[in-house]
């Protein structure tokens, strides 16, 4: 057998194959023994048979492709594997079902009764800013505003003030700017719904580096059943 | 594909007794005793003592007068060798008749040295790549033959394929593999020689 012969027969695969004829076997065997390629091509393939076996054996996680050899997939892309993908699409879904459910509706709701005509509670504060007044109150359903009517005093030389709204424990709950020309009328204010009843106060203070008090509310807000 | 010459000068180192070319010799020949001996003899240790007589008797040929003078037969001399041994080997035991679905031994380099440790996981790896990029019926194929070693044709009946097929997708991943595999071989060579000189 001569390289020709041995190359158009696929010697080195049917060798290892086992396929050859007993006196084809010995002929390639005389001719490897002899030819440098074709036995480096059989080493080749024994190797390789050697290796896949090795490959197939062994365990998933020992037979790992490493980082360099993978397809590139880019960062990204790495996120969308099914460990990451499901969570994700769980919490997604997750999102969209409380926005659709809870979310929308309650925004629906406020829009629509920002945008309808109502009547509001309302408290005038118009002669208690003094201690010794009784208390105003006012009721309202929980959730709903209420319309305060002051008079700041005149007198004073600034050109704004700050309205701070506090609760019974003293914690600020708003503050809101007014211009000095607004205190010429009576101002009304429109509290936004409070989160429970009690006893509020609204300081006003001139809008300067001092913070100078210049009047003090006291009203009582009960929530009606 | 440049290889290593068996010439004049080559024979006259190997029969000084010149170190890294005995080397090269022994390893180069080894292979192919092994792949020559296992569909005939079962037993590995009776395989290893068949292979380290069949170069006992090369070297002290070498060593005679009656040497060898054309280096080009030196490997038709080393099968002959092999093939005397192997019928001694014959009449002292019983006969093991070549059978294609014998068990044959893992070739594998079993030396234990760090370099062929990485050699061998990047010749996996190597195979690894090339059998993900075959079709899950060509590695299922694969998988049977090889490592299940179950019968050729019944695998080959059971895909719908014949030898034909098995044979050119061995062919094809074998022809994938060389390259890496010869790099691997001429560094083991280039190690070989680096640790002779050390």
């Amino acid at each position: 057998m001569n390289h020709e012969e041995a190359t158009q027969l696929m010697a080195s695969e049917r060798y290892l194959l086992g396929e050859l004829a007993p006196d084809l076997r010995e002929q390639f065997e005389e001719h490897f023994f002899e030819c440098q390629e074709c036995a480096f091509d059989l080493r080749a393939g024994n190797a390789f048979i050697a290796h896949t076996k090795s490959v197939l054996s062994a365990p998933v996680h020992a037979t790992a492709v490493p980082a360099e050899h993978r397809a590139p997939t880019g960062r990204w892309l790495g996120w969308l594997r099914p460990a990451f993908a499901f969570p994700a699409l769980a919490i997604l879904l997750a999102v969209i079902g409380y926005q659709n459910l809870v979310s929308f509706p309650q925004l629906k709701k406020t829009v629509a009764a920002a945008n309808s005509p109502q009547i509001l509670a309302s408290i005038s504060l118009l002669s208690s800013n003094s201690r010794g007044s009784n208390l105003p109150s006012a009721t309202v359903r929980p959730g709903e505003p209420l319309l305060l009517f002051i008079d700041v005093p005149p007198g004073s030389n600034f050109h704004s003030f700050v309205a701070q709204l506090l609760s019974s424990d003293g914690a600020p709950q708003w503050s809101l700017t007014i211009p000095a020309e607004s205190i010429k009328d009576t101002l009304s204010i429109r509290i936004p719904p409070q989160p429970r009843p009690g006893t509020y106060t609204l300081v006003v203070r001139g809008a300067d580096g001092s913070s100078s008090e210049v009047a003090r509310y006291r009203f009582e807000l009960q929530f009606q059943n | 594909m440049q290889f290593h010459a068996f010439d004049g000068p080559y024979l006259e180192r190997l029969c000084s007794g010149d170190f890294s070319t005995e080397q090269h010799f022994v390893d180069y020949f080894s292979e192919l005793i092994r792949l020559k001996l296992r569909s005939r003899v079962r037993s590995p240790q009776a395989l290893e003592d068949l292979r380290q007589e069949t170069f006992v008797r090369v070297f002290a040929t070498l060593r005679s007068p009656a040497r060898i003078r054309q280096p080009e037969r030196l490997g038709a001399f080393v099968n002959s060798v092999c093939n005397n041994v192997l019928r001694e080997h014959y009449r002292a035991s019983a006969r093991d008749t070549s059978v294609e679905d014998e068990d044959t031994d893992n070739l594998s380099d079993t030396s234990g040295d760090v370099l062929t440790f990485l050699t061998r996981k990047e010749l996996d790896e190597q195979v690894h790549l090339i059998l993900e990029d075959l079709s899950e019926r060509d590695r299922r194929l694969l998988r049977e033959i090889f490592l299940e070693e179950r019968s050729k044709d019944a695998v080959c009946q059971a895909f719908g394929v014949d030898r034909d097929y098995l044979r050119v997708l061995l062919h094809r991943a074998k022809q994938s593999f060389k390259s890496l595999y010869l790099k691997s071989i001429g560094r083991k060579v280039r190690r070989t020689a680096v640790d002779q000189e050390g």
